[in-house]
């Protein structure tokens, strides 16, 4: 009996010791996780509630008045349509594009590292920079965009409706058009976002075995088509998951490019007023903190849940271990 | 980059010159396509007068309202700068939080400040509970501007004088085949051409604290710019993109403020510029706001003589020489009568077209700051509310105004 109770309590303390290390070992990591992490966002989660405005001493409390704004003022709806807007548009279309481009360059070999290059170049130049190109590109009368368009005047090109019409009352503003301000945001950002999907699908790519394609094509799956739908689309899961979560939570974040068209009002009509250039224009540019704090919190909600849902489908659904 | 670079230097020469008992003062401005010139042009000969005070440029502000802001924040982080350029209208929120500082004690050490120039008129525009906080160091009123070449191809001859004749002008050009016969600059800084057309009518848009926008006069102000956008069917342009456009000689008629004349003359396609008045409803306007900024001081320091060479810097960029290079090479007019009077004396003769806003000086009112924490956010509510007219979203101009009303009371501090 004894020796047993001896043999338990070494056994214990070794066990204590291992945890007390492992504890001390994660200790730096967790540590400024919670200060740099979780307590900025508590900050922001308790000033929601609050109408601070930077540089003064006190606050008063305004309870849930600064949500309730939020969910009925038209300003904020038109953040939900042009942040929805973004994020419906940019995420299918630069994971289709990705995706295609992965493909294409996949079967081509050699001369696939300068495409690689091509399309990957946009990701690695700073947006901002590159919205100070369009924004020169896309003026309305001296830049390169409706110049070029405006040397289809004339030409049998005129049967397409849109030249014509431009030819007739001017090329459209782009950035001071509401109707296209957001589009062209998009644009940028598809642009701009796709390469890196592209890098992503070519890694999940060469991941995937050669044997199940001969396997495939030995069962009858001759097409191409069939070879992708069959064993290519399937065995890109866990990196279509991650993709689709990774771009969904960048095209929530979209911020230079509005803030390089428009600092002031964030598009014609707020038509590009996404939720971080409101957090921005609220709580840096305009010191309303309790504003800008509300509409952090949503925003953490919302890639919170993207995040959440990821996790849930990679340990669910697409996992082939 | 002129300007880190430009620091970056001055720093060097900074720490290398300690022995010789250097005293350094951090300065920032806004507006940079306007004033980068002007500072370039002061800084040889106030190097010469003081050799002993380096001025550390920082990153200048975008616009007035971001240089508020940033004061704002470096006031909460404890970085302020020695001496910051403001926007007339955003001084008051920076006296109130205490940020900036009174002037009067270097005032009353100065012996002959009435002869520097300083006159009270222009003084009383920086003047908050009969202290002076600022130097008010460039004023500027709305012009019109107009490129000749365009009016004349269509069949303009005589330059508006009221609104009405701007939109009849609008459509003799248009029925003459020019595009793109007009800017009406509403977007500059969000809410200084709504106050023009306020003091067009003298109205004020803040009486006693509160907010006149359920004026009756607002509801003109309103529907007079609804008028010009569609009847002239003007394009929503960003400020920049028509400054580029007008530049470049594709624009008629661009109603603005005096202040761009330099930065336009500098980048002027080949066409005849000529300003003029701006328009008013019935004839002249009966006021207009004035625009720019004022020299404020910020320093935190305690050593006296930081202090004293902060005073030395904010006197000089706005009296004398100083004063009036802003004249030179922006279409600002120096809020100093000896710069006006003496150092400038030929100078409106030979430049007719920065002569305009001189001309309208005595219609000059205040530029009015917004009661409470929330100036900035009751600048955009206007911005955001002229944008929907400007791009055709309201058009019931009643309608428009009733929902500015509510937005401004939820900012106001009894709201």
């Amino acid at each position: 009996m004894a020796v047993l109770d001896a043999g338990a309590i070494t056994q214990a303390t070794a066990g204590n010791r291992e945890a007390r290390t492992a504890w001390g070992l994660t200790a730096p990591a967790l540590l400024l996780m919670v200060l740099i992490l979780l307590v900025p966002v508590v900050v922001a989660g308790v000033l929601s509630f609050t109408n601070y405005s930077l540089g003064n001493a006190s606050f008063d409390w305004v309870g849930a008045e600064n949500y309730e704004r939020l969910f009925t003022r038209s300003t904020y709806e038109k953040m939900f349509i042009a942040t929805f807007t973004y994020v419906v548009t940019v995420v299918p279309i630069s994971v289709g594009l990705g995706l295609g481009a992965a493909l294409l360059l996949h079967s081509l070999g050699r001369i696939g590292d300068i495409y690689k290059t091509i399309y990957f170049l946009p990701v690695m130049a700073t947006l901002l920079a590159m919205a100070i190109a369009w924004e020169f590109m896309l003026h309305p009368t001296i830049g390169m965009v409706n110049r070029t368009l405006a040397m289809a005047c004339g030409t049998w090109l005129e049967v397409v409706p849109f030249v014509a019409n431009g030819c007739a009352g001017g090329f459209p503003l782009w950035l001071g058009d509401r109707d296209y301000a957001i589009w062209v945001v998009c644009f940028i950002g598809i642009w701009q976002g796709f390469g890196f999907n592209m890098v992503l699908y070519l890694a999940g790519l060469t991941a995937v075995h050669r044997e199940l394609y001969h396997a495939a094509e030995m069962d009858g799956a001759k097409s191409a088509w069939e070879r992708f739908r069959l064993v290519t689309w399937p065995a890109l899961g866990p990196t279509t998951v991650f993709v689709v979560t990774i771009s969904c939570i960048r095209a929530f974040q979209v911020f230079d490019t509005v803030e390089a068209f428009w600092p002031q009002g964030g598009g014609p009509n707020k038509s590009a007023y996404v939720m971080m250039f409101a957090i921005f224009e609220k709580g840096v540019q305009q010191n309303l903190i309790g504003m800008g704090s509300a509409i952090t919190m949503l925003f953490l909600a919302f890639v919170m849940s993207l995040t959440l849902i990821q996790r849930w489908l990679v340990e669910r659904k697409v996992h082939y271990g | 980059m002129k300007h880190t670079t430009t620091a970056m230097v001055l720093v060097l020469a900074a720490s290398a010159a300690i022995a010789e008992d250097k005293v350094t003062i951090e300065f920032a401005y806004p507006y940079s396509h306007l004033f980068d010139v002007t500072y370039e042009a002061m800084m040889p000969a106030f190097k010469e007068a003081h050799p002993n005070i380096e001025v550390k440029f920082r990153a200048t502000y975008e616009s007035y309202e971001d240089g508020t802001n940033t004061v704002l924040r470096e006031a909460v982080a404890g970085n302020l700068p020695d001496v910051t350029m403001q926007g007339l209208n955003r001084q008051q929120p920076l006296v109130e939080k205490g940020i900036a500082q009174s002037l009067e004690p270097f005032i009353a050490a100065e012996a002959d400040f009435e002869k520097d120039g300083y006159h009270e008129a222009m003084l009383s525009l920086s003047t908050f509970d009969g202290e002076v906080y600022g130097l008010p160091f460039s004023v500027s009123l709305p012009v019109g501007y107009y490129n000749m070449d365009i009016l004349r191809e269509g069949g303009i001859e005589e330059l508006p004088r009221t609104w009405d004749d701007v939109i009849a002008a609008c459509k003799t050009m248009r029925a003459n085949g020019i595009d793109n016969p007009i800017f009406w600059g509403w977007n500059i800084t969000g809410n200084w051409f709504m106050q023009a057309l306020l003091w067009s009518q003298d109205k004020a848009i803040v009486e006693n604290g509160n907010v006149t926008l359920d004026s009756p006069e607002t509801l003109v102000a309103l529907e007079q710019m609804q008028e010009i956008f569609t009847e002239c069917e003007m394009q929503n342009l960003e400020w920049k993109a028509a400054l580029a456009s007008f530049s470049a000689g594709d624009i008629g008629m661009m109603f603005w403020s005096t202040s761009a004349l330099g930065a336009v003359e500098r980048s002027q396609g080949d066409f005849e510029l000529v300003t003029g008045p701006f328009p008013g409803f019935d004839g002249k306007p009966m006021g207009l706001p004035a625009g720019g900024n004022a020299a404020m001081l910020t320093s935190t320091s305690d050593d006296p003589k930081v202090r004293e060479a902060a005073w030395t810097w904010l006197k000089y960029i706005t009296s004398g020489e100083g004063a009036a290079e802003v004249a030179k090479t922006t279409g600002y007019m120096p809020p100093n009568k000896a710069a006006n009077e003496i150092i400038l004396a030929d100078f409106y003769e030979q430049n007719p077209n920065k002569q305009t806003a001189v001309d309208q000086l005595p219609l000059l009112r205040d530029w009015l700051a917004y009661p409470g924490d929330n100036g900035l956010a009751i600048t955009q509510v206007i911005y955001d509310s002229i944008e929907r007219v400007v791009t055709g979203d309201a058009t019931d101009m009643k309608e428009l105004q009733q929902e500015m009303v509510e937005e401004v009371a939820d900012l106001l501090p009894n709201g």
